[in-house]
């Protein structure tokens, strides 16, 4: 996407299906209930989705059950940033003239997988390592406790660094209603209360698996125009790799390549990090928004754990971020929180939490299983104001 | 059970590096062309793979990072809490995630010196972990 044509693509349609624990809602249910609200949202039907790419870790997508007609349905898998990659595959369809409107949907049941019929898929089969499993290394959390040590010896972050994170994005779930944390913020003590989990991590610096769906339909600003809902533009695209820092030895000081997703995503939206309003960073653990702050460059290496904990991620902050509690505390839609929180603060639907008069939203994303660790695909969407 | 190294990845393109283990031998992956020392195989990202050869090392390094698992998994596993996942800087260069023995979870230091030891888990499946490694005098702890 040169820059010429940043803003010439956008997401018309938005479906969020209920998020939460153990809905005991299978994942095509899931998947279908967000494409209708998507449509409905758009103003569009069934037959005007001529692309589909689904992003569940199953892999394999029931079309005929979502009664779409697409030209081509793929499934695309990087982990946490199969949301933005998804997108960002939309446009390439309709930059290739494969489609107008392509739907990217999610839906996915992790945590309803001991209920009967619900079809979600529990254990820790993805989240082992190659050979490090063989020394008990299992779940993402783990992974992540790698960079965030290594982030606490360099700096001096603290647990009550992380603790901040995990105060600071309840906050804001407790203003958001259907969210985890909703009506129910939390305090540092709570924090350092809760009971270990993987060193440095407490109990409270992990988000939960939710259930829940998604869909955005992804079109062009033209045929936007004509249509009755709300549209809003992606300015930039971009992507990295931690490969890159794998083969430099930086893999666990440097928790994602963001730097080179940030130059193309960037450098597409002619913009600068000044210019960011609001943030919705991929949020699994609460090392993951100290270090993404940071080398996007809302503040100096180290600095991330302070600038939490001194309020400059809430409301009214240097950069609000995760306004509706992330995946910590609001619900794990795997890249897709992120994403739908940064359509909502531009279509100024962030209700109690909304940054007013944002016109720049940055959305990110990582994951996808590389062999050791967990956060080896970036990629980075900066979102315009809604039109 | 603990799985072995055939347990949890599907090849055998590694299998110098384990089978030297049998011997309690430490290897690294390293490219003729550059010297540059790769684990596991690895292609050089200057040379490609033409080059690429097991060599001996010196199953020395120091922790670059870690974490404690305070909670049990996978009960299968039957690995007791809390256990040591540490990422070893090897000497030769490249990361080497192991168990860190013979170590108090309070004990742990980025920076910390290490040696390979191996560990049978049983007939004919051995692992390297990593134990502290008392310095000789002259010899200094890296910052």
């Amino acid at each position: 996407m040169p820059a010429a044509i940043s803003g010439a693509f956008g997401v018309v349609g938005l479906g969020v299906t209920e998020q939460g624990r153990g809905l005991g809602v299978a994942p095509r249910e899931l998947q279908r209930r967000a494409v209708e609200a998507a449509l409905a949202d758009a103003g569009l039907t069934r037959d005007d989705v001529d692309g589909y790419i689904g992003t569940s870790a199953q892999m394999f997508d029931d079309i005929r059950y979502l009664g779409l007609r697409p030209r081509f349905a793929w499934t695309m898998q990087a982990g946490g940033a199969t949301a933005i990659l998804a997108v960002l595959n939309a446009v390439g369809a309709i930059l290739t003239g494969q489609a107008r409107t392509v739907a990217c949907v999610y839906g996915a049941a992790p945590s309803s997988a001991a209920r009967s019929g619900a079809g979600g898929v529990r254990g820790y089969g993805a989240f082992r390592y190659g050979y490090p499993s063989m020394y008990g290394l299992i779940g993402a959390a783990a992974t992540h406790a790698l960079h965030a040590r290594r982030h606490m010896h360099r700096y001096g972050t603290t647990s009550e660094h992380l603790g901040a994170v995990a105060v600071a994005q309840r906050a804001h779930a407790a203003l958001r209603p259907g969210t985890l944390g909703h009506g129910r913020p939390i305090t540092l003590a709570e924090h350092q209360a809760s009971p270990p989990v993987v060193d440095p991590f407490r109990l409270l610096d992990c988000c939960r698996d939710t259930d829940g769906g998604v869909a955005l339909l992804v079109t062009t600003a033209d045929r936007a125009r004509d249509l009755p809902g709300a549209f809003v533009p992606v300015l930039g695209l971009g992507t990295g790799h931690n490969i890159r820092n794998w083969w430099s030895g930086e893999a666990f000081d440097l928790h994602d390549d963001i730097a080179s997703a940030k130059e193309t995503a960037f450098g597409q939206a002619g913009i600068g990090v000044a210019d960011v309003d609001v943030a919705a960073l991929y949020d699994p653990f609460t090392i993951s928004p100290i270090m993404q702050l940071e080398a996007y460059g809302f503040c100096a290496p180290g600095e991330g754990g302070p600038m939490h904990a001194a309020g400059e991620t809430g409301l009214g902050g240097r950069i609000p971020t995760n306004t509706g509690g992330g995946q910590l505390s609001g619900y794990y839609a795997t890249g897709f929180t992120a994403v739908v929180e940064g359509l909502l603060q531009m279509r100024g639907a962030g209700g109690a939490t909304q940054v007013a008069g944002a016109e720049v939203a940055l959305v990110s994303g990582h994951g996808g299983n590389g062999g050791v660790q967990n956060t080896w695909s970036q990629a980075t969407m900066v979102l315009g104001a809604a039109r | 059970m603990i799985p072995g190294p055939r347990d949890v990845v599907a090849d055998d393109l590694d299998a110098p590096f384990w089978d030297a283990c049998l011997r309690s031998e430490f290897l690294v992956h390293r490219c003729g062309r550059c010297s540059r020392d790769y684990w596991p195989a690895s292609s050089c990202t200057e040379h490609g793979g033409d080059a690429m050869r097991w060599v001996p090392a010196s199953g020395r390094g120091e922790v670059h990072t870690w974490t404690v698992f305070r909670r049990t998994y996978d009960p299968e596993l039957g690995l007791p809490v809390p256990y040591i996942v540490a990422v070893i800087q090897l000497d030769e260069g490249p990361f080497f995630h192991t168990n860190l023995v013979d170590c108090a979870p309070e004990d742990v230091a980025v920076g910390l010196p290490v040696e390979a030891v191996f560990t049978e888990l049983r007939p004919g499946v051995v692992i390297p972990r990593f134990r502290p490694r008392h310095l000789p005098a002259g010899e200094r702890t890296p910052s």
